[in-house]
């Protein structure tokens, strides 16, 4: 599926606000070193940071690059240090506008954020307008329509309706902002079980290029009624992440020796007994 | 008294800053901690909203991330991140907390660089909500640790504006909130004046000039109360899971 449709220089968008991160999607590109990539949410945390540490991201379009509740992304600080990552840096709301312009297919929406404080180089490009109705000085937040969104999700049928219910961000909004949607899911079921509840399918299958089935496909984050998320994981990438030799090689076991859905291989059966039946797993 | 660790302190003085029916924009750490602990005493129908699209949580245990299980589970809505800042754009969210890596005078707060921003000595995770959350929210609650290299004069990158004279004038052009008007320390309860923050109440266990110990503003014209916390407010906190600890400054 990677092969197929994710080519070197483009833009992605990677679903996943803290929930559903489609980790094996990134790193199944990581393995097959494809470069030059800009990557693009509001929120994102350590699969940014590993896609960084790989070489296989030019550039970033962001809100926040950090590990959630552990610290800063550590390869990321580097790489902004070394000058090797271009930074687009804008806000959570802005990016969410940004992709809601883009899901919308028109060229901005006006919102009154980004008019006072210290601006980024991106920020201070953003066109300053006038509401034609009332007068009042707005931003102008560009769409954003990025080349492919990667999305990992519950569940789809064999047609490619996609089924993504608990926390969204802004998952679907990029998802449906993108030209093509990649999509993991943790089981395919069939059409008869997804349509008897068409209210959780959020991408439809028109707009969905490819769909795989890969089972904890977004570990270390977590799938509501799935599994819970891996603080450990989280909080052991913060020290591997420290130091970049040490990094590389937690890459070599973590990401280019299988990575992804190859977590099973290197979890216990215990951890992800564990990881089942924690909070927000299959209960 | 003084056995309260920081977090504990920060949190049970910011929730004394929130009424109960009130809805509250947070993020991770200190904020929320301050929200849900209120929620556990006496705001029991204080509304708590992340930026992922969760509103009405009652996180079980400490999250680390918005979008974490502890924040969806036994939430009252799971809605997405357009709704949740959308609410705070047309101002029908009461109030918001944040905290960051240095916050200065006029209240203005940095998680972007430390350093020039083409060439940042420290380049740190970059705002995330806390720009809109600074700009939309109609009353914001500022909680920092007490750690004097991150009391500054000027910010080093003005990632969340603050509440100068002159920006409080453009937040009026804007449509925007008022910008922050309380700041919590482990130490002392701060508030906005037209000169900066000044000391307005100090936390059990300190005294005036602790409050103020490294911190290149905020002397008060005169003697300052002293906050007490209620035996209903240490219960609650007790009861609470453990709280997040101050990450040190960077």
């Amino acid at each position: 599926m990677v092969r197929d449709h994710v080519r070197p220089g483009q833009t992605l968008f990677l679903g996943g606000f803290g929930h559903a991160v489609p980790f094996a999607l990134g790193q199944e590109i990581v393995r097959q070193g494809i470069g030059g990539l800009t990557l693009c949410r509001s929120g994102a945390d350590i699969l940014f940071d590993q896609m960084i540490a790989a070489g296989v991201v030019r550039r970033v379009i962001f809100g926040y690059v950090g590990n959630p509740g552990v610290g800063l992304g550590h390869a990321f600080r580097r790489a902004v240090a070394a000058g090797t990552l271009e930074l687009e840096e804008w806000t959570n709301f802005a990016m969410i506008l940004r992709l809601h312009a883009g899901r919308l297919g028109v060229p901005f929406l006006p919102a009154r954020i980004l008019g006072i404080g210290d601006q980024t180089p991106a920020t201070a490009a953003a066109a300053r307008i006038a509401c034609p109705y009332t007068g009042t000085e707005l931003t102008a937040i560009p769409a954003l329509v990025p080349d492919v969104a990667l999305i990992h999700a519950q569940q789809a049928d064999d047609e490619g309706n996609v089924q993504l219910w608990g926390v969204d961000g802004d998952t679907v909004e990029g998802a449906l902002a993108s030209e093509r949607i990649l999509v993991t899911v943790e089981r395919i079921v069939p059409a008869a079980t997804l349509r008897a509840a068409p209210e959780r399918t959020r991408l439809p299958a028109h707009r969905v290029t490819a769909v795989a089935e890969v089972p904890w496909g977004a570990h270390p984050s977590w799938v509501d009624g799935a599994y819970g998320r891996d603080d450990a994981h989280y909080r052991d990438y913060d020290a591997v992440s420290r130091d970049p030799a040490t990094l590389d090689r937690w890459l070599d076991d973590w990401v280019r020796s299988g990575g992804g859905a190859r977590c099973t291989d290197l979890l216990t059966d215990d951890d992800l007994a564990a990881l089942r039946t924690a909070l927000g797993g299959a209960s | 008294m003084t056995a309260l660790g920081e977090t504990a302190r920060i949190a049970l003085a910011a929730a004394r800053e929130l009424a109960d029916g009130e809805s509250c924009f947070v993020g991770i750490g200190i904020p929320s901690d301050a929200a849900l602990l209120a929620r556990r005493s006496h705001a029991p129908r204080l509304g708590l909203i992340y930026e992922s699209g969760v509103f009405g949580a009652d996180p079980p245990g400490p999250p680390l991330s918005t979008g974490s299980p502890e924040v969806a589970a036994g939430a009252a809505m799971i809605a997405d991140g357009l709704t949740a800042f959308g609410e705070l754009q047309a101002g029908r969210i009461s109030c918001a907390l944040l905290s960051a890596a240095q916050v200065d005078r006029f209240g203005n707060l940095n998680s972007t660089v430390l350093g020039p921003y083409e060439a940042p000595k420290l380049r740190m995770v970059g705002s995330g909500g806390a720009h809109d959350i600074a700009c939309l929210a109609r009353r914001l609650i500022v909680v920092m640790p007490h750690d004097p290299r991150r009391f500054v004069e000027r910010v080093d990158f003005a990632t969340s504006p603050g509440a100068a004279p002159r920006d409080t004038a453009r937040r009026r052009a804007l449509g925007l909130g008022p910008g922050p008007s309380v700041l919590i320390t482990g130490r002392g309860r701060f508030e906005m004046t037209a000169d900066g923050w000044r000391l307005a109440a100090t936390l059990p266990g300190f005294s005036a000039a602790d409050a103020l110990e490294g911190l290149p503003w905020g002397t008060p014209p005169g003697p300052v109360p002293g906050v007490a916390f209620d035996a209903a407010a240490l219960s609650a906190l007790a009861a609470l899971p453990h709280l997040h600890e101050p990450s040190p400054a960077p």
